[in-house]
C-alpha cells in the first residue's frame, strides 16, 4: 500500500537524557550516559549500566497514581507524556480521551521485575499475604495498560515482543494499523527498564562486557552495557497529520524482518538473517541501496552480533559501504533491549533532520570498512537505514527519511 | 488483498490434545477443572485449576530438547507440529522467509521466573544457572517455534494478556492479507503458574470448584494453561493445494477501556468498540453474526459486561444469537484462551455444532442471552464472533466465517 506513514512527535527518555532536544544535545556532542549502576546495588553490587538517574516522573505526569507503577510503567507513561505533547495532540484532544489513539509498545523482558517480586513475596510471606494491588503489574502488557489509563489511550493498545528488535517491530505494527485505518495516530516503540534480573541475565550469560565497556564494532570489543529507557513516535498518516494541522517531520517508509531459526542465543555470524531483513526493509520502502545516505546501527559492543552486523552490511552495500556514515548510538545510552529499536528510530530521525549523523561515543577505531567517527559526519542520500538484531535469530530493519524531502 | 483461512488447527487444552479430542470434548460438555497437580496448594484457600494432562514434549520436539526450553515453548511447540500435520503443508515447499510465527501469550515461561525465585531462596542468587534466565522473555516462545520448523519470516510474541491469541492470529491475518507472508502459524500459549494462580487467589477470582459463566451463582474463573495454533494461509494457496479449509478469517477489532488494569469498563464500551470494528472490518452486519465465543470467564463482572455489551450492540437481535463459553470447560487458559477459542469457532463453522456453557442451572437477570446451557446445538453458524478481553483494558474481537465463493 502507498499510504505514507509519518511522525509528527516524538517522546524520549534514556540514560544519555530526558527529551527530544537534550537527547539530540548528548548524542552530537558524543556524550554517553552509561556510568557505574547505582539500581539493586544491595543484590548486585558494582557494574556499569545506562541507567536514568534521579528518575523524576512527577517531573513529566505529577504525583496522582504513580505508587502503583513499576518502573517501566513510569518510564513508558513519561515517554508517552512527551510524544503527545510534541505532536501537537495534548491540545486537540477531547477531554474523555479518543477511541482512535492508540500505543503500540515494544518489549523484552516486560514486567520481569514486578513478577520476580510478586512471586518472591509470595515465597516468602505465603499467597495469602501478597498485595494484590501489585498483581496487575506482572502481565507483560502491563506498562501499556498503565499508560492507556494515564493518557486515555482508547484506541488499540497493544504491547509486542520480539526480543532486542521489539521496538522496531512495534513501529512496522503500527504502520500497518494505521494502513488498514484502524487508529488515527499511534504512539509506537519500546520500554525497557533496568532491573536485576534482566541485567543478571545478561551477566550471567555473557552478554554484558566483563570490562563494563560498550565499544560498538571495535576490534577489543567484548560485549555490551545494559541501558533502559523508553522512545515513542507519533504515527499517522500523512493525510491526517495535515488535516490536523500538524507538521510531520519524519516518514517511515519501509520496515523488513526475518528469524535466522538456528538458535536460540547465538547470533549467525553467516547474517543471512540480517542482509534479509535489510533487503525487505529497503525493497518495501522502494529504494536501492545507493539511495541509504547513512546507517544507525544496532552493534551494542558484541563480538558476535557486531561481527554479524558488519557482514550483513557488507553484503547489502558491497564497496559503497566504506562511504556510508555509521553510528552506533548505543554507545550513548546502552542496550535498551526491547526500547533499542525506537530508541535508534529516534536518533536516525534526528539526523534525518539535522542532516548530520551523530558520533558515535567513545569512538576510537572502528572495523575496517565501516564508516564510525568521533565527530558529526555530513551524508549523501536521502535515506536512513536503523537495524535491530538480536540474538534469538530475530532480525528488522527500517527506512526512514525526513518528512517532506523529495521523493 | 489476498482472503485469508485457516487450514490447519493444533491444540494442547485442560480436556484433551489434538483437534479431535478437544473437539469431542468440547461437544461432550467434558470438564477439564481438577485438584492442581503443579504445585501444592495447600497455603492457598482454592485448589482446582484446568491442567494439561500427561504431556510429553519429547514427542514432538525433534531439533532440541525439552530441557532447552519453558513449557511455554514446549506447548507451542507440541501445538504447532500438530497444526502443520493437521494442515498437510509441506513446510518445505514453502521459500522459508514467508512462514512466520505470531503468538500470544499472558505471561510467557512464568515457571522459569518460579524456578529463579526457588533457587534464589534455597541457594541463594549466585547459584542461578546462566541458562535459566534467558529461556524467560516471551518473544523465545516464537523464536523456539521457528527455530524447531526453521521458518525465517515475521517472527514475534503479542503478550496482550487474555485477548492475546486474537492479537496474534490478527497480526498473522494481516501478514498474509498484505503479502508479506505466505503461511504463518498464529495462536497462543500460556503454561501454568503459580503466579497466576496466587494473583487471582488473592483478587478472589478463583472459583473454588466449578467455572459456572452466566449462572447466577457463578464464583469466578479457574486459571488454565493450554497452547493452540492455526495455520493461516492466502485462500487461493489452500485450494491449489487441495486444503481442507475450516474458516475464513475475515477481520478483526481491538480496543481499550482506558478505565482499569483488572476491571472491565462497566458499560462494556470497549468490548462493544472491539467488536463494532471487527465487523465493520469484516464487512458484516449485526444480523450476520450466527454466534459468538464468549469471553466468559465465570467472573461475576465480566460476564455481567460481556452480556451488557453485547445486549447493547445487537440490541433484540442479541436474543437470536447462542453465545457460549468453553471456559466453562477448559478453564482460563490466560493467553491460549483466545487461540483455542478461535479454533473451537472454526471448528463450529466447520461442523455446524457449536459447544456449550456447562454448569449453567439458575439465569442471572443481569446476563439475558442465549448461553447454549449444558447441551451442544446445531446451529450451522455462517458467521461467527470470537471475543477476548485482559488485564489493561484490553478488547478484541476476531470476526471468522465459513468460507464461500
Amino acid at each position: 500500500m502507498s499510504m505514507r506513514i509519518v511522525a509528527t512527535g516524538t517522546g524520549i527518555i534514556s540514560s544519555l537524557a530526558a527529551g527530544a532536544g537534550d537527547f539530540e544535545a548528548g548524542l552530537y556532542a558524543g556524550r554517553t550516559g552509561i556510568g557505574p549502576k547505582t539500581l539493586f546495588a544491595d543484590s548486585v553490587p558494582g557494574g556499569a549500566a545506562g541507567e536514568i538517574r534521579d528518575f523524576a516522573p512527577q517531573q513529566w505526569l505529577g504525583n496522582k497514581g504513580l505508587r502503583v507503577l513499576d518502573r517501566s510503567a513510569r518510564l513508558l507513561c513519561v515517554a508517552a507524556h512527551m510524544a503527545l505533547e510534541s505532536s501537537g495532540l495534548s491540545q486537540q484532544r477531547p477531554a474523555e480521551g479518543d477511541s482512535d489513539l492508540g500505543l503500540v509498545c515494544g518489549t523484552m523482558f516486560g514486567s520481569v521485575h514486578s513478577i520476580t517480586s510478586f512471586d518472591w513475596s509470595g515465597l516468602l510471606d505465603g499467597p495469602n499475604l501478597v498485595n494484590p494491588m501489585e498483581f496487575p503489574n506482572t502481565v507483560i502488557n502491563s506498562p501499556a495498560g498503565q499508560a492507556a489509563i494515564k493518557h486515555r489511550l482508547r484506541g488499540v493498545n497493544s504491547t509486542i515482543s520480539a526480543g532486542l528488535v521489539s521496538g522496531l517491530y512495534a513501529i512496522h505494527y503500527a504502520m500497518e494499523f494505521l494502513r488498514f485505518g484502524r487508529a488515527q495516530a499511534l504512539l509506537a516503540g519500546g520500554v525497557e527498564e533496568l532491573c536485576e534480573e534482566s541485567y543478571l541475565s545478561c551477566k550471567k550469560a555473557g552478554i554484558t562486557s566483563p570490562q563494563d565497556r560498550i565499544r560498538p564494532f571495535a576490534p577489543d570489543r567484548d560485549g555490551t552495557v545494559l541501558g533502559e529507557g523508553s522512545a515513542l513516535l507519533v504515527l499517522e498518516t500523512e493525510e491526517a497529520a495535515i488535516r490536523r494541522g500538524a507538521t510531520p517531520f519524519l516518514e517511515v517508509c519501509g520496515f523488513g524482518s526475518s528469524h535466522d531459526a538456528h538458535s536460540i542465543d547465538t547470533f549467525n555470524v553467516r547474517a543471512a538473517g540480517a542482509t534479509s531483513a535489510i533487503r525487505l526493509a529497503l525493497l518495501a520502502a522502494g529504494i536501492e541501496p545507493d539511495e541509504i545516505g547513512f546507517i544507525v546501527a544496532s552493534a551494542s559492543g558484541s563480538r558476535t552480533g557486531d561481527a554479524m552486523e558488519a557482514h550483513a552490511l557488507e553484503n547489502v552495500f558491497g564497496k559503497r559501504l566504506a562511504a556510508v556514515p555509521v553510528c552506533a548510538p548505543k554507545a550513548a545510552f546502552g542496550e535498551s533491549l526491547g526500547a533499542s529499536g525506537a530508541l535508534l528510530a529516534v536518533a536516525a530521525g534526528i539526523a534525518l533532520q539535522k542532516n548530520l549523523v551523530p558520533p558515535t561515543a567513545g569512538f576510537e577505531a572502528g572495523e575496517p570498512g565501516l564508516r564510525l567517527s568521533s565527530s558529526p559526519q555530513p551524508f549523501e542520500g536521502d535515506y536512513a537505514l536503523v537495524n535491530c538484531f538480536g540474538c534469538d535469530g530475530n532480525n528488522a530493519s527500517l527506512v526512514l527519511k525526513a518528512a517532506g524531502s523529495k521523493q | 488483498m489476498r482472503r485469508v483461512v485457516v487450514t490447519g488447527i493444533g491444540l494442547l487444552t485442560p480436556i484433551g490434545s489434538g483437534k479431535e479430542e478437544f473437539w469431542s470434548g468440547l461437544i461432550a460438555g467434558k470438564c477439564g477443572i481438577a485438584p492442581v497437580t503443579s504445585f501444592d496448594t495447600s497455603a492457598f484457600p482454592v485448589h482446582k485449576g484446568a491442567e494439561v494432562k500427561e504431556f510429553k514434549p519429547e514427542v514432538f520436539l525433534r531439533r532440541r530438547s525439552p530441557q532447552e526450553m519453558g513449557r511455554g515453548s514446549q506447548l507451542a511447540i507440541a501445538a504447532a507440529r500438530m497444526a502443520i500435520e493437521d494442515s498437510g503443508v509441506e513446510i518445505s515447499s514453502y521459500e522459508r522467509s514467508r512462514v512466520g510465527v505470531s503468538m500470544g501469550t499472558t505471561s510467557g515461561e512464568p515457571q522459569i521466573v518460579e524456578r529463579y525465585n526457588d533457587i534464589r531462596k534455597s541457594e541463594g542468587l549466585d547459584s542461578i544457572p546462566k541458562e535459566l534466565p534467558p529461556k524467560y522473555p516471551c518473544h523465545v516462545i516464537p523464536s523456539n517455534v521457528a527455530i524447531e520448523f526453521d521458518l525465517h519470516g515475521p517472527c514475534l510474541m503479542i503478550p496482550t494478556a487474555c485477548a492475546a491469541g486474537n492479537y496474534a492470529i490478527g497480526y498473522g491475518f494481516d501478514m498474509i492479507r498484505i503479502g508479506r507472508a505466505d503461511l504463518i502459524l498464529a495462536g497462543g500459549a500460556d503454561p501454568f503458574s503459580r503466579i497466576t494462580y496466587m494473583g487471582f487467589a488473592r483478587l478472589g477470582a478463583i472459583a473454588p470448584d466449578r467455572c459456572q459463566p452466566f449462572d447466577k451463582n457463578r464464583q469466578g474463573m479457574v486459571p488454565g494453561e493450554g497452547a493452540a495454533i492455526l495455520i493461516l494461509e492466502p485462500l487461493e494457496a489452500a485450494r491449489a493445494r487441495g486444503a481442507k479449509i475450516y474458516a475464513e478469517v475475515l477481520g478483526y477489532g481491538v480496543s481499550c477501556d482506558s478505565y482499569h488494569m483488572t476491571a472491565a469498563h462497566p458499560q462494556g464500551d470497549g468490548a462493544m468498540r472491539a467488536m463494532s470494528a471487527a465487523m465493520r472490518e469484516s464487512g458484516v452486519s449485526l444480523q450476520d453474526i450466527d454466534y459468538i465465543n464468549a469471553h466468559g470467564t465465570g467472573t461475576p463482572t465480566n460476564d455481567r459486561v460481556e452480556s451488557l455489551a453485547v445486549r447493547r450492540l445487537f440490541g433484540e437481535y442479541a436474543d437470536k444469537i447462542p453465545m457460549s463459553s468453553i471456559k466453562s470447560m477448559i478453564g482460563h487458559t490466560m493467553g491460549a484462551a483466545s487461540a483455542i477459542e478461535a479454533a473451537a469457532c472454526a471448528l463450529a463453522i466447520d461442523t455446524g455444532i457449536v459447544p456449550p456453557t456447562i454448569n449453567y442451572e439458575v439465569p442471572d437477570p443481569e446476563c439475558d442471552l442465549d448461553y447454549v446451557p449444558n447441551q451442544a446445538r446445531r446451529v450451522d453458524p455462517r458467521v461467527v464472533l470470537n471475543n477476548a478481553y485482559a488485564f489493561g483494558g484490553n478488547n478484541a474481537s476476531l470476526c471468522i466465517a465459513r468460507c464461500e465463493n
